[in-house]
């Protein structure tokens, strides 16, 4: 149902320009989603100062009613907004804070629609190409260290901005998940996180992996290992690439039903559904590429 | 050496180069390939193909005759059903490389992907470095020569040929075993690999089918004769059909496997009826010329459409559960009244293709007689995702159908009971199926329609994805469809009603707001033009007939087509049946039962007071059941039931 796209630079700090090669990556494989398309990207970020964005004017609301309420909300948890736009069907607020992120989301899922918030973190996605995407959120500049990035074709669930990917675990800071795939025991695991005390937003089977693996982080588990748990835990075909601040990741099903292949060199490490996105960084050069077997997992940290 | 540069233009364009090029006999050299997919798909001339860099997927795919070279890496499908030719690929090859490739020689010198060799038929894959997980998987013929090691279940389920590995083998698959290797074996490998250049000096292991699962343990039992109308019966609870079923599965300890359709009531045509007075249908007997019924399916993304004298189509039913006398009957009627034939599973017969005018060609899982050759003379291409007799199962051809003439044009071993993949190597959600139908569309130019068959189950998804991977028109098939063999309880239980499919298909497309982009063909236990003005006013675009035009070519429906034993000559490939087959009289006779539907077709749409099949309405219709309102939404009417009683016998 979907295309993935993951990319790390080893150097450089926050200052590559990771959104610039996520649409070039998504483009490249943009026929295997046609419907929606989204980033989840990270810079340095700062200690308290939380990066949020909603989705506005998406149903039939009126925006600025939305917006009013989101920041009666923010108020009201003692959040401090420093900037807050308007960006294409999302609303963007730079704020101070430096209480329970997990409550405030929480608080904030239950009258708004959020899409991401993190210190370092910002999820950009909505309906329509990367390219499309890119001229409504201005992807291009997107300065940073690593991202992720997912092309969807809508099939299950309706063509709308809130299926897009990527998912952000709610409540857990700068986790983001992409997902290639379909997890068949969706309703099990979901019921086993929401008795533990986690809230769904969706019924997508990738917001589940997003909470899964933020359970784990929670529980001082490192993400390597979180990943290898999730091989045997989650059932069903996926490959599936998750980023935190400072790590990005993936994991592959047993039966390596879901394609993935990933390039890495003393700059960087990508990984995607298709080999002809990652060649999308490097034109005209042959690459040289492995693909992870059945079951595989594996993480990088900048 | 022609050189194809494709940072400067796109695949398609440079395909149609290639081919033209190969046509002339010259070598072509591609540069900047960056891993786009279907690089050299459709070739059938013997020339040098020279990829400079990486290709994506389906290099090579779909190919005869030519040598192919890449410099590095391919993506999955590499050399996809490759005939005759070669190719060599400097670096790794992604999953399923060698898929169902039937002759073609492949070498990769690194490493290569999961499911590699998946449905081979005949033919050298040979990898120079690692084969990942289930190398061989189903693979009915050929071998596969890996000089480094095996992953996990090498040989899973493999039917046929040889797997040979140098290095380790982590595990064996099912059914599979390691034997030794014979000294005219070791040197027709290194044969091989002395014509490729590649040095290596160690021993193999061997691995074939271990022949514990190729056949059913125990063999299908004779059933009593039961007539149809009991066999359904009346009783759902204690009749002779259950009774039958609890003694037969006392003697052979499994689940049955049976030919024919279902045998369960279920909401169908029959609890639906037109709400208008009918009482003078059929009385014009000029109706045919005074109703538009000519109808085109296929051509909304520019291919050819099929051209259809009414909105009526054969159901696919392949060469191989039927006889090759019966699908020529087939084709021979579906010519004469100007519609369209289908080839089901298991290839294209030189009578399939000689007697139909207008021929579709079905693409399955396991790839049996699947060919380019085949497609470029079909007229149409129909990836088979299920069927509405058993959604979700692959196909059935018990041993004594798996006659040698039939193992050939399959490209499997001879008698052993064939139970086809249920689903495509290729094929594992809606963006590789995408990828999928561009390489058949490379492959035949874009100049023919490619469908989907769909079984009827998830039909509100399904629907929605055919529209998404831009295949041209769908065939939808209900549960009520029939099959040549298949677990009985997967028949009766499995999948949703016609009557329900088409409204969920429906559903699904109006939903996303695009109702009318996708034609329909509705298929699954329609009995004559009745049923078909019935789909139609629902909202399909067509109907198709299967079993009701093998009643009309003489089927006695016995419900054992699995047994190979036909006596009508129909569902058999023992040439004594066969000859019983009259294939002129039945051709005729199935030709007359197609012009009966369409004067039914006529008739009604007459008497509903239009002039054309299209203007058909589901407002020209309400449920005489509550069930069969609920699983259409047609309000329910019992009131109509006595004109539904009569219909039968007044328009005929």
């Amino acid at each position: 149902m979907c295309g993935v796209a993951g990319i790390m630079f080893k150097n450089g700090g926050g200052s590559n320009e990771t959104g610039r090669a996520l649409i070039e990556m998504l483009d490249g494989c943009q026929h295997r989603g046609p419907d929606s398309t989204g980033f989840a990207l990270y810079d340095a970020g700062e200690d308290d100062r939380l990066h949020m964005r909603f989705f506005v004017g998406t149903g039939d609301e009126d925006p600025k009613a939305q917006i009013a309420r989101i920041k009666e909300i923010l108020a009201e948890h003692g959040v401090r907004v420093i900037k807050e736009e308007r960006q294409a069907n999302h609303f963007r607020a730079v704020a101070d804070f430096s209480g329970d992120i997990q409550k405030l989301s929480y608080a904030l899922e239950h009258a708004a629609k959020v899409v991401s918030i993190g210190r370092s973190l910002e999820i950009l996605k909505d309906v329509g190409s990367a390219h499309d995407i890119d001229k409504q959120y201005d992807v291009r500049h997107f300065k940073g260290s690593h991202g992720l990035g997912h092309v969807r074709m809508a099939t299950e669930s309706e063509v709308n901005p809130e299926a897009a990917h990527p998912f952000w675990a709610t409540g857990f800071e700068d986790l983001a998940i992409v997902h290639n795939g379909q997890i068949t025991n969706y309703f099990k695991m979901r019921r086993r996180l929401e008795r533990r005390g986690f809230e769904f937003h969706t019924d997508n089977d990738s917001e589940l992996i997003a909470v899964y693996l933020a359970d784990k982080l929670q529980q001082d588990v490192s993400l390597k290992e979180a990943l290898r748990m999730s091989v045997d835990d989650l059932d069903g075909t996926f490959s599936f690439l998750v980023s935190t601040k400072d790590e990005i990741g993936y994991a592959k099903d047993r039966l390596a039903a879901k394609p993935m292949i990933m390039y890495e060199d003393d700059d960087i490490i990508a990984l995607a559904s298709e080999e002809v996105s990652l060649n999308r960084l490097f034109p005209g050069k042959a690459l040289n590429t492995s693909e992870p077997p059945p079951g595989a997992y594996d993480t990088w940290s900048r | 050496m022609v050189q194809i540069d494709l940072a400067e233009i796109p695949v398609r364009r440079a395909n149609e180069l290639i081919r033209e090029h190969g046509a002339k006999g010259e070598d072509v050299e591609v540069l900047n390939p960056d891993a786009r997919h279907h690089v050299g798909v459709g070739l059938i001339s013997p020339i040098t193909v020279r990829v400079r860099g990486s290709a994506g997927y389906f290099c090579a795919g779909l190919s005869d005759a030519a040598r192919f070279l890449v410099d590095s890496n391919t993506g999955w499908g590499l050399g996809d059903n490759m005939y005759s030719g070669s190719v060599v690929v400097g670096g790794n090859a992604g999953a399923i490389a060698g898929l169902a490739i039937r002759g073609a020689e492949i070498v990769i010198k690194g490493n290569m992907g999961s499911r590699s060799g998946q449905v081979m038929k005949k033919g050298t894959l040979c990898c120079c470095g690692n084969a990942n997980f289930m190398a061989g998987y189903m693979m009915y013929g050929g071998r596969i020569i890996i000089l480094g090691d095996s992953g996990e279940r090498l040989g899973e389920n493999m039917a046929g040929g040889e797997i040979f590995v140098a290095g380790e083998i982590q595990s064996l698959g099912a059914d599979a075993q390691v034997v030794d290797i014979a000294a005219d074996e070791l040197d027709n490998i290194r044969e091989f690999l002395d014509r490729y250049d590649i040095s290596f000096k160690g021993t193999f292991k061997k691995v074939v089918n271990a022949g514990k699962q190729l056949r059913y343990a125990t063999r299908e039992q004779q059933v009593r004769s039961i007539p149809f109308y009991h066999f359904s019966g009346d009783c759902d609870y204690w009749n002779p059909k259950i009774q039958e079923d609890i003694y037969i599965k006392s003697q052979i300890g499994r689940y049955r496997v049976r030919g024919y359709g279902g045998a369960r009531a279920l909401p169908h045509f029959s609890d639906i009826a037109f709400r208008k007075d009918l009482s003078r249908a059929g009385e014009d007997a000029e109706a045919v010329s005074k109703v538009a019924m000519h109808t085109q399916i296929g051509g909304k993304s520019g291919a050819k459409p099929l051209d259809l004298t009414m909105p009526v189509l054969i159901a696919p039913m392949s060469y191989g559960a039927l006889s090759a006398s019966t699908k020529a009957a087939i084709g021979m009627a579906s010519t004469l009244s100007g519609i369209a034939e289908n080839t089901g599973e298991g290839g294209m017969s030189e009578a399939q293709r000689s007697n139909a005018k207008q021929l579709v060609f079905q693409c399955l899982g396991g790839r049996l007689g699947w060919n380019i050759h085949d497609m470029n003379r079909a007229d149409g291409l129909e990836v088979y995702i299920s069927q509405g007799a058993k959604p979700g199962f692959g196909g059935q051809l018990l041993a004594k159908k798996v006659t040698k003439e039939l193992a050939e044009i399959r490209g499997i071993p001879q008698g052993i009971d064939l139970r086809s993949p249920s689903r495509h190597p290729d094929i594992l959600g809606p963006d590789d199926l995408i990828i999928k139908v561009e390489e058949l569309r490379e492959a035949t130019g874009y100049r023919i329609p490619v469908s989907v068959k769909l079984g009827a189950g998830r039909v509100h998804d399904d629907v929605k994805i055919a529209l998404k991977d831009t295949f041209d028109f769908i065939e939808l098939d209900g549960m009520q469809g029939s099959t040549g063999a298949g677990g009985a309880e997967v028949m009766e239980y499995v999948g949703i009603p016609t009557i329900a499919a088409i409204r969920a298909a429906l559903d699904a497309l109006e939903e996303i707001g695009r109702s009318g982009e996708i034609q329909i063909v509705l298929m699954g236990g329609l009995r004559d033009g009745i049923d078909a003005v019935k789909a139609l006013c629902m909202g399909a675009d067509a109907a198709a007939f299967g079993t009701a035009t093998i009643i009309a070519g003489g089927c006695i429906a016995c419900m054992q087509c699995h047994v190979g034993q036909c006596v009508t000559g129909i569902a058999t490939q023992d040439p004594e049946h066969e000859k019983r087959y009259n294939v002129p009289v039945e051709a005729q006779n199935i030709h007359r039962f197609l012009e009966s539907v369409r004067f039914q077709i006529a008739a009604l749409t007459q008497a509903l007071g239009y002039d054309d099949v299209k203007k058909l309405s589901r407002d020209d219709l309400v449920a005489l059941t509550p069930e069969a309102a609920v699983m259409t939404g047609l309000p329910f009417d019992p009131s109509y039931r006595d004109q539904e009683r009569e219909i039968r016998s007044r328009v005929r």
